[in-house]
């Protein structure tokens, strides 16, 4: 504090006073003190007030650091509690690390929490004032968040070039990289960097990784599930951006561990390197490990005003569609209808507005987007409403809703409330204000939640334990992010999610791709995102390919087996991935020999 | 700092920044800040840039300090159920509000809302801190405590009993300095020093904060008093602490400086050993220069991260006028 005051000052070089105290340590007097009373002596005041110069010392003498190697942000986070293995993950980084370490637990333990530790450690002793956290960009608000909230820490998502200039930022390693943001990174000397999904640096021929080896940083913090994908170099790699020559050069390396890019050598050896840069909690086999998540779908049939505004509508969307001569791609909007017609009419009436208006007055779709229109009109109830509202009727229990649609929100709301149901909203563009809230209302005496957003706000939600899903995304992450939400450690309940699906519509299909082929809803955390990452290398996103199997199939059948294919190469991927599990390997039996296995409590 | 040493701490800089406490218990104070607290307290450094600028009458804000969370929010839970509202935190199931006047705040809240069932407490607008040791705000008060408690100039009470009138008490100018070492390598922790150098004699004390603490002190000079003359310069007595200090460090272990410094060398051994045959097997000068620098890079942050380094600093200061001959 008062040595950055002097670096500013700058023309006071002489306040420093450096002795030589022993063979190994210097020590350095800072008489900006000295000065400055010399100053207030001679003018005779201003003089400061004699209980503030009482309560400056005792504040000080609060907080000093009488140890060298306790861990003292405890003492400064009451709310905190962390679990024991976070807690020796945070020692030894500080202590027998020296604060530059790879965190490689598994996912679900809680890296973030451990790199929290250590980071407020360091600004607890003074030893770290400036902090760059470079994660990914969909990660940036949670890292703040948890920063600010679980750790007091006053982190900054980096938004503009001038929010580089505060203490702790945090910002997506893809914008840290670029101009004119770089040169600004690369002139400033980092306390910390801590960079999440450090994965993604595993090839040292990739800017990032270069980006990263280029800034100046004292100590280091890399957190990744997965230090070893797919071959030995990667582990290399990963450790030499850390501490170049940790593990020698290349081909001594090469020489020294590696028999085939997939089987190490010298295991004992290894082993011992990799623990003095790495930590690897894994969950145990016979811990407790998450509770269950058990799926119910809920069949429903249409009533027949409903089922004739989805074949309406299916008519509709498909005859567009070959007008269109099979240009799928500006077809977007309209499998948003067809979507929209599986969740509520409310739904497809406003997108039908908003078509009306987009399309020119003399276009003979108007007058067949008003005959859509009449079909809406002729609904006087919504069958999946009905069905939710018996539910949450059941279940006399706090309960979540996901909707996709901003409309069948409002709607839901509404006739909720004529039913004395008590629910409160929550969607994306709320604020942050509102959002906490709408939280304190649904923990309080809403029974209700119905959301529009799921991911990426480091919402909690573990004290409730029902999930009904409206419906649903056809991005299977975005399914997992809303059962994340509920479904994490804290949750001591198994959890309950329905499904609501629609019988004879696309909703019917995807429920079951979703749920039969890849078992998403009980899948274990982690494993959707190797899935899916291995399906977008061959082409598209799901998302993608399944619109496009429902504008381009000519009926139900066709639509049936289209949607089947997808499905065959999801679970083929599904099966790839689990029989290449890398616990399975030598190199994963090493890396579970570094660190402890945790038995996490639920 | 446990709860009550906070509590007692956020009391005394309250009554000594003038701010008015409005409600007070052992585990909270709402308070209406005085502007110097108002300054250093709200960050609101535009309104009162404004202030200065306009000569307008300061609004100060008004705060809840919450020095005990748990036993505030408990006597918080408990008033609400003593209240007219039985088991409503728990009931999940209810209709909406039973008075009129409830269901017509709700359909308000409603209107603008979308629908939102009222639970809320809508005249609660005074902003809440929560001040445990380690929190921000109370971080704030200590910083605020530091900028307004530097620098000082006071002289000790005489006894009153002992005062004759005709009678003149000689007193002793002190230089009194607080301070903070700290011993840094990688890790790193710190002690706290208190240093009085008389200005007559040249007589050092240790632990002289604590011992000004037994006594009673003020700014203005006593009646009846008189000051013994200077023999030290400001100058001189900060040096003979300095001194007294650095013979103080001399006489420490230093084991951790020395494994500090064998870790540093192990280390620069690591990288020289990866970087050497790099930059001898470089093939142009382009890439070899590129090496060298990433080399001298990593050399200067391990050195930043392990050197060992002992440096003193001052908490605050300040001249002392104590009765006697020192």
């Amino acid at each position: 504090m008062t040595q950055s005051a002097n670096d500013l000052r700058g023309d006071q070089p002489s306040s420093i006073l450096t002795r030589k105290l022993n063979a190994h340590v210097n020590v350095q007097f800072d008489r900006t003190w000295f000065t400055e009373l010399q100053q207030r002596v001679d003018r005779n005041g201003p003089w400061d007030d004699w209980t503030m110069y009482q309560l400056a010392v005792e504040a000080e003498q609060s907080k000093l650091i009488a140890s060298f190697d306790d861990l003292q942000c405890m003492r400064t986070l009451p709310a905190l509690e962390p679990m024991p293995h976070q807690i020796s993950t945070a020692r030894k980084v500080l202590h027998e690390m020296s604060g530059r370490a790879i965190l490689a637990d598994e996912v679900g333990l809680g890296k973030t929490i451990e790199a929290g530790l250590i980071l407020k450690e360091y600004l607890v002793r003074g030893l770290v004032n400036r902090v760059l956290i470079l994660v990914p960009a969909s990660l940036v608000l949670q890292w703040v968040r948890e920063l600010n909230q679980k750790f007091g820490i006053p982190a900054i998502a980096q938004k503009k070039e001038h929010s580089w200039q505060n203490d702790v930022v945090v910002a997506s390693i893809d914008t840290a990289k670029r101009d004119p943001h770089r040169d600004i990174l690369l002139g400033m000397d980092y306390d910390l960097l801590i960079i999440d999904e450090a994965h993604k640096l595993k090839n040292k021929k990739t800017t990032n990784y270069q980006f990263v080896n280029q800034l100046r940083k004292k100590y280091c913090l890399l957190l990744t599930a997965t230090p070893v994908q797919n071959n030995m170099d990667e582990l290399y790699n990963l450790i030499t951006l850390l501490k170049p020559g940790q593990l020698g050069g290349q081909s001594e390396f090469s020489a020294n561990f590696v028999v085939d890019k997939r089987v190490p050598k010298n295991e004992d050896r290894l082993q011992e390197a990799l623990s003095s840069v790495m930590v690897r909690n894994r969950r145990g086999d016979g811990g407790i490990q998450f509770t269950k998540r058990i799926v119910k779908n809920i069949p429903l049939p249409l009533s027949a005003e409903e089922q004739a505004l989805y074949d309406a509508v299916t008519g509709f969307v498909r005859d567009r569609y070959n007008e269109s001569g099979g240009d799928w791609s500006s077809m977007l909007a309209l499998v948003t209808l067809q979507r929209e017609v599986c969740s509520s009419r409310d739904a497809v009436f406003l997108t039908l507005v908003n078509l009306f208006k987009k399309t020119a007055e003399d276009s003979p779709i108007r007058a067949k987007i008003w005959e859509l229109v009449e079909f809406i009109r002729n609904i006087q109830a919504n069958s999946k409403a009905e069905k939710a509202m018996e539910l949450i009727r059941e279940m006399n229990d706090k309960v979540i809703i996901f909707t996709e649609y901003r409309a069948t929100q409002e709607y839901l709301l509404n006739y909720f409330r004529q039913h004395n149901l008590v629910a409160v909203p929550y969607r994306g563009g709320m604020n942050r204000g509102k959002k906490d809230w709408m939280m304190d209302l649904f923990r309080g005496r809403a029974q209700v939640l119905i959301a529009t957003e799921a991911g990426g706000e480091g919402i909690n939600l573990q004290f409730c334990h029902h999930i009904i899903n409206f419906d649903l995304p056809w991005n299977p992450m975005r399914v997992e992010q809303r059962i994340g939400r509920v479904h994490r450690l804290g949750q001591k309940n198994d959890v309950k999610i329905y499904n609501l699906c629609t019988l004879g519509t696309i909703e019917e299909h995807i429920v079951e791709l979703l749920h039969e082929k890849i078992n998403l809803f009980e899948l274990v955390i982690g494993g959707l995102d190797h899935i899916l990452e291995r399906f977008e290398k061959e082409d598209q996103t799901l998302e993608q390919r399944l619109s496009k199997a429902m504008l381009e199939a000519g009926n139900t059948q066709d639509l049936r087996s289209r949607i089947q294919d997808l499905g065959d190469s999801l679970s083929r991927l599904k099966e790839e991935v689990e029989s290449e599990e890398i616990e399975d390997t030598p190199i994963g039996a090493i890396l579970d020999a570094v660190g402890q296995t945790v038995e996490v409590r639920p | 700092m446990n709860e009550r040493q906070v509590h007692k701490f956020v009391q005394r800089y309250l009554e000594t920044t003038d701010s008015r406490v409005v409600e007070k218990s052992p585990a909270h104070y709402i308070v209406k800040l005085s502007p110097q607290a108002d300054r250093d307290l709200t960050n609101r450094p535009f309104y009162w840039s404004f202030v200065d600028r306009t000569g307008a009458d300061p609004e100060t804000m008004t705060m809840l300090l919450v020095t005990d969370k748990k036993k505030y929010e408990e006597r918080q839970n408990n008033e609400q159920h003593d209240g007219n509202q039985p088991g409503g935190a728990t009931q999940v199931n209810g209709t909406s509000a039973g008075t009129p006047i409830g269901a017509a705040a709700d359909a308000a809240i409603g209107r603008s809302l979308g629908f939102v069932h009222g639970s809320l407490n809508t005249n609660q607008r005074i902003p809440r801190e929560d001040l445990h040791f380690g929190s921000r705000k109370l971080e704030q008060l200590f910083q605020s405590a530091k900028s307004g408690g530097s620098y000082v100039c006071l002289f000790q009470e005489p006894d009153r009993k002992n005062a004759h009138p005709l009678q003149s008490t000689a007193y002793t100018a002190w230089l009194g300095i607080n301070l903070k070492v700290e011993f840094a390598c990688d890790m790193k922790r710190e002690e706290f020093h208190s240093i009085g150098v008389s200005l007559a004699t040249g007589q050092c004390v240790e632990e002289f904060h604590e011992s000004l603490l037994g006594l009673r002190m003020t700014p203005r000079l006593p009646p009846n008093v008189h000051t013994a003359k200077n023999a030290l310069t400001l100058n001189k007595a900060a040096s003979l602490a300095e001194s007294l200090i650095e013979r103080k460090l001399k006489s420490y272990d230093y084991g951790w400086a020395q494994g500090a410094a064998a870790r540093l060398e192990e280390e620069l051994a690591t990288i020289r050993h990866y970087y050497e045959p790099l930059i001898a097997a470089a093939e142009d000068e382009e890439i070899r220069t590129s090496i060298q620098t990433q080399f001298e890079r990593r050399q200067d942050e391990i050195r930043w991260q392990y050197e060992p380094r002992v440096s003193v600093s001052a908490i605050n200061c300040g001249i002392f006028y104590l009765a006697g001959i020192g």
